[in-house]
């Protein structure tokens, strides 16, 4: 009895077509009943999230004719391209289940909420008894993989965004955010995002200041801050230990000569410089300042960048070990592993390579 | 099998070595694995370590401190243990890595020839141990400042170069660091205060002098206010950061580099251990 996959995702369909087949919650009870009753499914599985929408099932009869029943099911009178589709059979569709369980089909590679949704929606058809010995077998075994990729491997480390690189480093030079202050000057989209991601870290306030002081009062409204004139940022720095600049002065609003007296008020405590703007608003000189560590939006960037590709190092070694536990659950099936029915036109549509970051 | 105390300390240091060049790897790694190895190493390295002080202790009949090559190895230990102890923590576990080399060498430094001269007590009772007892676990503690110094210098390093290995390490954040820097400091600054005052005491009861201008004494007493000031400076953060990292770590190398040297001027401890 083989295991079998067939779903689309944000690599082979548009947000536009995935729309057209997300399922409530609500209604996933009936749609697996529904499943059973007009397929050859004894057991199955339904997952829907915002960039996929896979069912697995496992079959009595031929596999390639219960994919084709649990594409009319899907389909249900909808006209798509016959390519935003993948099927898989036998290890191909586990393989498949453990990639995405483990966040190595995600569109953030290693990311970890789609862990969550997959045990929700185990749970979900485990409750309303429509997994069997192969389908509780192959969960069960995608998550403890999931674990195992999680702890062993770095895939799940970092992140590519500029806003949680400034975080990562935050940690890196204080004990704990709690009892920090973030002065955001320049009330840009991505300093917006880096104040939002270390407050959500715990950092103790933020404080605002921008040219237009109405943008300044709004921004630190949203974020339950206070906001400042911004020829007044300066009075504050004694209580400051991070400052996120993002204006678009041609000139630089922080310098060196400025700065120096300033870390004398601050009694040297350490303070993180996240410039994002360009052209840059801090003389990259304060650099040279001790207890001050300024990183620009190409240091951000760059970090980001290696975070990329340390995740795509472990790519590797997350693939020896989905195959190791692949083979660990077929000698458990008791059956040998079924081989992929060859169908070019409709595979290549959702194959995922060796996995790549998305990057969309 | 009946191996001698300096055999069991030849393995241990022969571990300890073992650990230093696990750890060029760790270092070569960026510090991104939890350093168990290093720790499980260090630990082994241990109990063969306080073997060899025990068996020593125990064909001495006191606290195996009486020359250079047990007070080196005393020192060791109390690095070693005091890491044991904050390397539970696994943020602080990493503190072996950079402990390793430091280890090493000075197990090496205390195997050199002419370092364990057999020696005629004419000096013991508890004073006389207490006092090297409490001055070299205060050495001990400096030392592991000096490594927890080590760690923060590197770790600034990274931050300021912006090297990708600051953020996927697993070392403490720079100010946990130099609050741990700190917190050692002031225990060992204790023990030294205490070893003092015991040595004055030890003076006066052997001499009948509270005070004399031993080469050895002064050198402790110049230790004792470079401390001070180092310490009494970072409260005020006047130097603290890197300054403080460099201070701690300065200070425990000239410490260790003159020691064995003062040691040998003093006619205070050379005549007790002629």
């Amino acid at each position: 009895m083989p295991i079998v996959c067939l779903g689309l995702n944000h690599r082979t369909a548009s947000v536009d077509v995935r729309e057209q087949f997300a399922m409530a919650e609500g209604q996933l009870p009936e749609l697996l009943e529904q499943l059973c009753k007009t397929t050859e499914a004894t057991e199955a599985v339904i997952l829907s999230t915002c960039n996929r929408v896979e069912i697995y099932a496992v079959t009595d009869g031929q596999p390639p004719e219960l994919l084709d029943a649990m594409r009319d099911f899907l389909l249900d009178g909808r006209e798509v391209e016959e390519n935003v589709f993948y099927e898989k059979i036998g290890t191909d569709s586990v393989e498949h289940l453990f990639k995405v369980a483990s966040g190595l089909d995600s569109m953030v590679l290693g990311e970890t909420e789609i862990l969550g949704q997959l045990k929700a929606a185990y749970q979900l058809a485990l409750e309303h008894k429509r997994t069997g010995g192969q389908l509780n077998k192959a969960f069960q075994k995608a998550f403890n993989t999931a674990k195992k990729i999680r702890t062993e491997t770095q895939i799940q480390r970092g992140s590519v965004s500029i806003a949680n690189v400034a975080v990562e480093l935050a940690g890196k030079i204080f004990d704990r955010l709690q009892d920090r202050t973030v002065m955001v000057i320049g009330a840009g989209d991505t300093s917006e995002k880096a104040a939002r991601a270390l407050l959500s870290r715990g950092a103790k306030s933020v404080i605002v200041s921008n040219r237009s002081f109405d943008r300044a009062e709004h921004l630190a409204n949203e974020l339950g801050g206070k906001a400042v004139q911004f020829d007044d940022w300066e009075s504050e720095f004694a209580h400051i230990d991070i400052i996120i600049s993002s204006t678009s002065a041609p000139h630089y609003v922080l310098d060196r000569k400025k700065l120096e007296p300033l870390q004398r008020l601050r009694r040297h405590r350490p303070l993180l410089l996240v410039d994002i703007a360009v052209p840059r608003d801090i003389e990259p000189e304060v650099n040279f300042l001790e207890d001050v560590y300024l990183y620009n939006i190409d240091d951000l960037q760059a970090i980001a960048d290696d975070y990329l590709r340390l995740r795509e190092e472990e790519i590797a070694k997350c693939e020896a070990i989905i195959r190791a536990k692949v083979k660990e659950l077929f000698v458990l099936l008791n059956g040998s592993p079924v081989s992929c029915r060859e169908n070019p036109t409709r595979r290549a549509a959702g194959e995922s390579p060796a996995v790549s970051p998305a990057t969309s | 099998m009946n191996w001698s105390d300096k055999a069991y300390f030849c393995i241990a240091v022969t571990i300890y070595g073992i650990g230093m060049v696990y750890s060029i790897f760790l270092w070569r790694k960026g510090f991104r694995r939890d350093d168990w190895a290093v720790y499980g190493l260090l630990g082994i390295g241990l109990v063969f370590h306080t073997l060899a002080m025990a068996l020593r202790g125990f064909s001495l009949n006191q606290c195996p401190i009486t020359n250079l090559y047990e007070a080196t190895a005393f020192i060791m230990w109390t690095i070693v243990a005091g890491y044991l102890v904050v390397g539970v923590w696994q943020r602080f576990r990493f503190v072996g890595a950079f402990a390793s080399p430091l280890l090493f060498a000075l197990g090496v430094f205390a195997l050199f020839p002419d370092m364990d001269p057999k020696v005629d007590h004419d000096y013991s009772g508890a004073l006389s141990s207490l006092h090297k007892a409490l001055l070299l676990l205060s050495f001990g503690g400096f030392g592991l400042s000096a490594v927890g110094a080590a760690m923060y210098l590197t770790q600034e390093n990274d931050l300021k170069l912006h090297k990708f290995r600051a953020i996927l390490s697993k070392l403490p954040s720079l100010e946990r660091l130099e609050a741990a820097m700190a917190k050692l400091l002031w225990v060992a600054f204790g023990l030294l205060t205490a070893g003092l005052i015991v040595s004055t005491a030890y003076l006066h009861e052997e001499k009948g002098v509270w005070f004399t201008a031993d080469p050895e004494m002064l050198w402790v007493l110049g230790v004792w206010i470079f401390y001070l000031v180092l310490l009494v400076l970072q409260t005020r953060h006047v130097q603290s950061g890197k300054r403080f990292a460099w201070g701690a770590l300065g200070s425990f190398l000239f410490v260790m580099l003159t020691f064995w040297g003062v040691y040998l001027l003093s006619p205070l401890h050379q005549s007790a251990a002629s």
